[in-house]
């Protein structure tokens, strides 16, 4: 599922890179992948590669459209604006405000432990 | 830069009939037929027929019949003006407040709101593809339905706040047992505390009777000018505020327990001249328990993080006095106005709230898509 906002994120995940957009005038750093800059409104930017790690901010345990499966919303350490969502692999339950690190996946999505 | 939206017709336009087809899980009609049974009930009601109608406006999503379907369909003679609305439950008031704008612009002089939805048996919601862009982010990781979101923003309520389930528990029981007094209501059957702790998983920390209803079903009210609706047979409702908009960050911005409505409420109780004091009766957009918590603090009537506390406290200004969406049915945002207009002309019977003169209707607080509207309603004095 891509469209053309989100293809180049996507290309970069498949090729391991953990980015985010950066505005190349103001700095601001985004995500979901944005053309504009929403502070500045330049449209010059760049991937950032970023720390792959963030806090937990929620997280749901899914029983109707994907059972059994955690979602987790993260935030990300160096890019506190950013939020991700994905699976959450580790054995024990997530908690507000825990360290949740990136895993790359086989089909180039990220999920968190 | 003072925002005076919509400010200047304070009072112009009013509500002056509700109509509603029954409420099923399968209404064995199409969209079309539902729209135009709800409006025609709700033209009987104001005491007009189509030949004075001139405006017709929904909201949809690609999911029920276009007002350019249903005018020809109802033989409009002289159809001005309509408006269709792409988008769900954030927009459902702003339908009343653009129809409102439209009549105090002379541009129509009655206009028909409504929506009509087979939500269970056609079109469900809850499983409906988010059509946000974002979704290109969340939906690969089986991040799909509004009962999700609505979920992970309550657990974070739940975290910073300390909101219980009991809390929750609270706003499903007592709206449970406010459909028991209305005859329209799908579920009138009262609960306990114990029903809803026991109810299954959807989403934790969502149980069933978090979630509201899908429902087929359609809902139509009918706005004009004032001066016109003091000529006709009810009382008329008057609008008196309306807002949309808000949300300037998206819906997973700085701070998760923070919705739209925080942004539109002050502009909306300024256009009124009111405050959350001076609302009689709350009919407050009910597609997850959670959302009452939220609205109840960014509308201003109890502090950021006491929601679930000020709602299970039996103190809470009458709210979703039909039942809501948990319990009446689901049509999207515009039950929940009708049923205001219901209490304000004193007619809402076995759960009429004495001497309801102020009404707050509220839309989906811009969670799921970074807006909302809302309207205020005076009962004409
Ligand atoms: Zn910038």
């Amino acid at each position: 599922m891509s469209d053309r906002d989100s293809a180049g994120w996507r290309s970069a995940v498949a090729n391991g890179d953990f980015v985010i957009q950066q505005c190349s005038t103001c700095d601001t750093r985004r995500f979901p992948p944005r053309e504009f800059c929403s502070v500045c409104h330049s449209r010059t930017w760049q991937w950032q590669p970023v720390e792959p790690t963030g806090t937990i901010e929620s997280w749901i345990v899914d029983h109707t459209f994907a059972p059994g499966t955690t979602i987790v919303m993260v935030r990300l350490t160096n890019a506190p604006t950013c939020v991700m969502y994905g699976r959450w692999l580790a054995e024990t339950a997530p908690s507000a405000g825990q360290t949740a690190h990136a895993v790359f996946t086989d089909d180039a999505l990220i999920d968190w432990h | 830069m003072a925002k005076r939206l919509l400010g200047g017709i304070r009072d112009r336009t009013a509500i002056a009939g509700v109509g509603y087809t029954s409420f099923s899980k399968d209404s064995g009609v199409s969209t079309l037929t539902l729209a135009c049974e709800a409006i025609l009930a709700a033209l009987d009601d104001a005491g007009l027929t189509p030949d004075d109608v001139d405006g017709l406006a929904t909201h949809r999503v690609g999911d029920s019949a276009p007002p350019s379907t249903v005018g020809p369909a109802l033989g409009l003679p002289a159809p001005s003006w309509y408006l269709d609305q792409f988008g769900g439950g954030s927009v459902s008031h702003s339908v009343i407040a653009q129809a409102a704008l439209a009549v105090a612009a002379g541009m129509a002089d009655v206009v028909v709101c409504y929506r009509a939805i087979n939500a269970r048996s056609e079109f469900r919601m809850g499983r409906a593809a988010n059509p946000a862009p974002e979704a290109a982010f969340q939906a690969p990781y089986g991040y799909v339905a509004p009962a999700q979101m609505y979920a992970m923003y309550a657990r974070a309520h739940m975290t910073k706040y300390g909101t219980q389930p009991e809390h929750f528990g609270a706003i499903a029981v007592t709206e449970r047992a406010a459909a028991a007094k209305n005859p329209r209501a799908l579920m009138r059957t009262p609960i306990t505390l114990d029903d809803y702790l026991a109810s299954r998983w959807i989403a934790e920390p969502f149980r069933l009777l978090d979630c509201c209803l899908e429902t087929d079903g359609a809902c139509a009210v009918v706005v004009t000018t004032t001066e016109r609706a003091r000529d006709l047979p009810h009382p008329p409702v008057l609008i008196t505020a309306a807002a949309f908009g808000g949300g300037s960050h998206p819906f997973d911005g700085p701070d998760m327990t923070v919705s739209a409505a925080a942004e539109l409420s002050p502009r909306l109780y300024s256009m009124a001249g009111l405050g959350p004091a001076d609302v009689d009766v709350a009919q407050i957009y009910d597609c997850f328990t959670y959302s009452v918590v939220v609205q109840f603090e960014d509308y201003g009537f109890c502090a950021k993080g006491e929601g679930g506390l000020y709602a299970a406290s039996g103190s809470a200004v009458p709210y979703n006095t039909h039942g809501g969406f948990l319990s009446e049915g689901y049509v999207h945002g515009i039950n929940h106005i009708a049923e205001a207009v219901s209490q304000l002309r004193g007619d809402a019977g076995d759960r009429q709230v004495p001497g309801a003169e102020v009404a707050l209707s509220t839309a989906q607080p811009g969670y799921v898509l970074a807006a909302t509207s809302a309207l205020i309603l005076r009962k004409d004095t």
